[in-house]
């Protein structure tokens, strides 16, 4: 009697893990399926970068030598996208070299090649272009903000209040040019994307046609800043990058690849080549 | 076979009171306090919280990642019950499951409050960023929240009430629904291996994306840490399992003696233990390879800044590295100790460090955070002071978690009436 019930366990123990076999199995070829859809899915991301595709790369070339910090720049952005005082997509600040001498640096969103923002997008509510512009898509925002806190040129504003009726730059540095963003979404600069669209369909030239152009370098009145073409050898902007000795990126360091560059102030060259 | 549950009584000279009515309403208030808190953020924004653009993430995420955290024992002890098949621990197991399931609808709670659209929270379900770590994370919670309902229906399911209750033959509905319950748990009971692999997969997968979320931020200096994602592993396996003891203790000690060996509780303190003092062996290797083996400018100049408003190096030797050696070394030997009133005094230590160190990566890079200039960076020291309204719903979800702790600490069947299979 007792060997019986010592040996009852055993087939009833053997079945036991067989069907614990086949429900891992069948657990593990559910997590196959599913890695092979995240595969898919990123693999797919990985080409919406467009980064292979042909035709222009934006970018913005600031001459710190020629900023005066008139702040045109924050301004017309403002009356542009109808930002208020607390919500600047340019942002001029005063800084010093390591010598001491102070200059101006007017900071818009770098659109990085290696965007921090576009990585860590829960949504792909920011997406990067394929002519360079780091995007974003207002209708997919969820307000998470972890854009704003993977941005390391704090760039990135928040909408915590309803939009407001008219900047208080308008109409002094223009007329609101983009539709208001809901309360509770991310925005940025968008290297005024909505000119340069139907100026190109227009056959207008961005970086040349001001109706083309971003409003920022528009209102610049010392020309400090450029804009164009990157790809394009004979722009205006690759031919004063080319031109220039020294251009400077911030935070290069971040490998963050900004498509923004700076003409260093002379001071500071003469500090670095001493 | 129901053992005899104690409730906590207090004397008032030769009376008796049972506090339990009182703790809930108390919660309740708190609940109440929390939904006025609650109706304000969905109404107004976030514009009533004290957040801003130079520091986004407050209060609210502090309380998810430390809520998650605390869950960390559910997969732990599903893998002791499920898989290493150790039946001794199946009771504190269910425990487990429910401090799981409680961290993760927590976190869940509070998340919704600091989007700034609520109601896109379904956002990621369906537009995928299969790059991003808080999508991952996103979609880990909800599928790991999804694999702790299916292990809590078999536990609730065992509640009186589903056996017999005049209702069954009052409302037929509730007759069907009963034993539609019935089935269901009795498949998902049956699943019980399935989802604890399924359930160890995704908790591990995000408990370390957790910490990959604040790492992976090049930007800000103090965050990126390449053992962030281990660091939270072990921490959430250290405080979760430790408050899994000080709640057992609780629930199975002093309500309901005689249910759960008093070896079962020793075990998971040294669980609890053995963990802890992994983790602050993890955790000072980290510290001298950020800090003497790879010195980075950018990173003690925000340690500086941080130690010049707070004792941050301080609270990291004490709350990091001493405390949790001596609580880990006490609850490892938890046999030769066997003096409840110490251990689960120790068992708060680890609870509290999962918790500090949660609330140290929130804050540590948006507090102290490096300036973009090119040539004379400083560290900027940001402020941020939670309004009101962040405190109410804090409190909101806070209460949630206590309220039901406490209902189902007191009703919720511990014991299975099935214990044979």
């Amino acid at each position: 009697m007792s060997e019986n019930i010592k040996e009852q366990p055993d087939p009833e123990k053997n079945t036991t893990s067989r069907r614990d076999f086949l429900k891992l199995a069948g657990a593990l070829a559910g997590a196959a399926g599913l890695a092979q859809i995240a595969l898919s899915t990123m693999t797919a991301s990985a080409s919406s970068g467009g980064e292979e595709g042909k035709g222009p790369k934006w970018g913005m070339l600031i001459d710190i030598n020629l900023c005066i910090g008139c702040q045109y720049c924050t301004f017309s952005c403002e009356a542009v996208n109808n930002l208020a005082d607390d919500m600047r997509y340019c942002v001029v600040t005063t800084e010093t070299t390591q010598s001491g001498k102070e200059f101006f640096l007017s900071r818009p969103c770098m659109h990085c090649d290696e965007a921090p923002c576009v990585h860590v997008c829960p949504v792909k509510a920011t997406y990067k272009r394929p002519d360079g512009i780091v995007a974003m898509d207002y209708d997919l925002c969820i307000g998470c903000r972890y854009c704003q806190v993977a941005c390391p040129y704090d760039a990135r504003v928040f909408n915590w209040k309803e939009p407001i009726e008219r900047s208080p730059q308008s109409p002094d540095f223009g007329l609101q040019e983009v539709p208001n963003r809901p309360r509770g979404v991310v925005e940025k600069c968008t290297f005024c994307s909505h000119r340069i669209d139907p100026g190109l369909k227009r056959g207008l030239i961005p970086g040349i046609d001001p109706q083309a152009t971003p409003a920022c370098v528009v209102a610049c009145p010392t020309h400090a800043r450029l804009f164009g073409d990157l790809s394009d050898p004979e722009s205006s902007i690759s031919v004063a990058l080319a031109e220039s000795k020294t251009t400077l990126r911030l935070r290069e360091e971040l490998s963050t690849e900004p498509r923004v560059y700076y003409i260093p102030p002379q001071t500071a060259n003469r500090f670095q080549g001493s | 076979m129901q053992s005899t549950i104690h409730f906590p009584k207090l004397r008032f000279g030769n009376k008796y009171i049972d506090i339990f009515p009182y703790w809930i309403s108390f919660l309740v208030l708190g609940f109440l306090f929390g939904l006025v808190g609650a109706f304000i953020v969905l109404r107004d924004g976030l514009q009533v919280t004290g957040l801003s653009n130079r520091v986004p993430w407050g209060l609210w995420i502090s309380i998810d990642l430390s809520s998650i955290s605390l869950g960390g024992s559910a997969f732990a002890f599903g893998v002791i019950v499920y898989l290493l098949r150790l039946k001794r621990f199946e009771i504190v197991g269910k425990l487990a499951v429910l401090l799981g399931f409680l961290g993760y609808s927590t976190a869940g709670m509070v998340l919704l409050f600091d989007l700034g659209q609520p109601l896109r929270f379904w956002h990621p379900i369906v537009y995928w960023q299969a790059h991003s770590l808080l999508w991952e994370i996103t979609m880990c919670v909800i599928l790991y929240l999804t694999v702790l309902v299916a292990e809590l229906i078999p536990i609730i399911v065992e509640l009186p009430f589903f056996e017999s209750h005049p209702w069954h033959e009052k409302y037929p509905i509730v007759k069907t629904i009963v034993d539609f319950a019935k089935m269901v748990a009795h498949w998902l009971h049956k699943a019980g291996p399935v989802l604890a692999i399924i359930g160890l997969s995704l908790s591990l997968l995000h408990q370390a994306s957790l910490g990959a979320t604040y790492s992976v931020l090049y930007g800000r200096g103090v965050w990126f840490n390449q053992s962030a994602p281990t660091q939270f592993v072990f921490s959430a396996m250290s405080g979760g399992t430790a408050l899994l003891f000080f709640l057992s203790t609780f629930v199975f000690r002093v309500m309901r003696p005689g249910l759960v060996k008093d070896d079962v509780l020793y075990d998971v303190a040294r669980i609890a233990g053995g963990l802890t003092l992994l983790l602050t062996y993890l955790r000072v290797w980290d510290w001298a390879v950020t800090n003497y083996y790879s010195f980075d400018r950018n990173i003690s100049l925000q340690t500086q800044a941080l130690n010049a408003i707070a004792p941050y190096s301080m609270g990291f030797w004490l709350g990091q590295a001493l405390l949790p050696v001596i609580a880990g070394s006490l609850l490892i030997s938890a046999k030769s100790v066997k003096n409840f009133r110490y251990l689960m005094a120790a068992s708060v230590i680890p609870v509290f460090a999962a918790i500090l160190t949660r609330w140290n990566y929130n804050f540590a890079g948006l507090i102290a955070h490096s300036t973009y200039d090119p040539y004379t960076p400083v560290i900027r020291l940001n402020s941020y002071t939670p309004t009101w309204v962040e405190f109410a719903v804090a409190t909101l979800v806070i209460s949630y978690w206590l309220l039901t702790f406490s209902v189902a600490a007191r009703y919720l069947p511990f014991q299975s009436k099935h214990e044979e299979h």
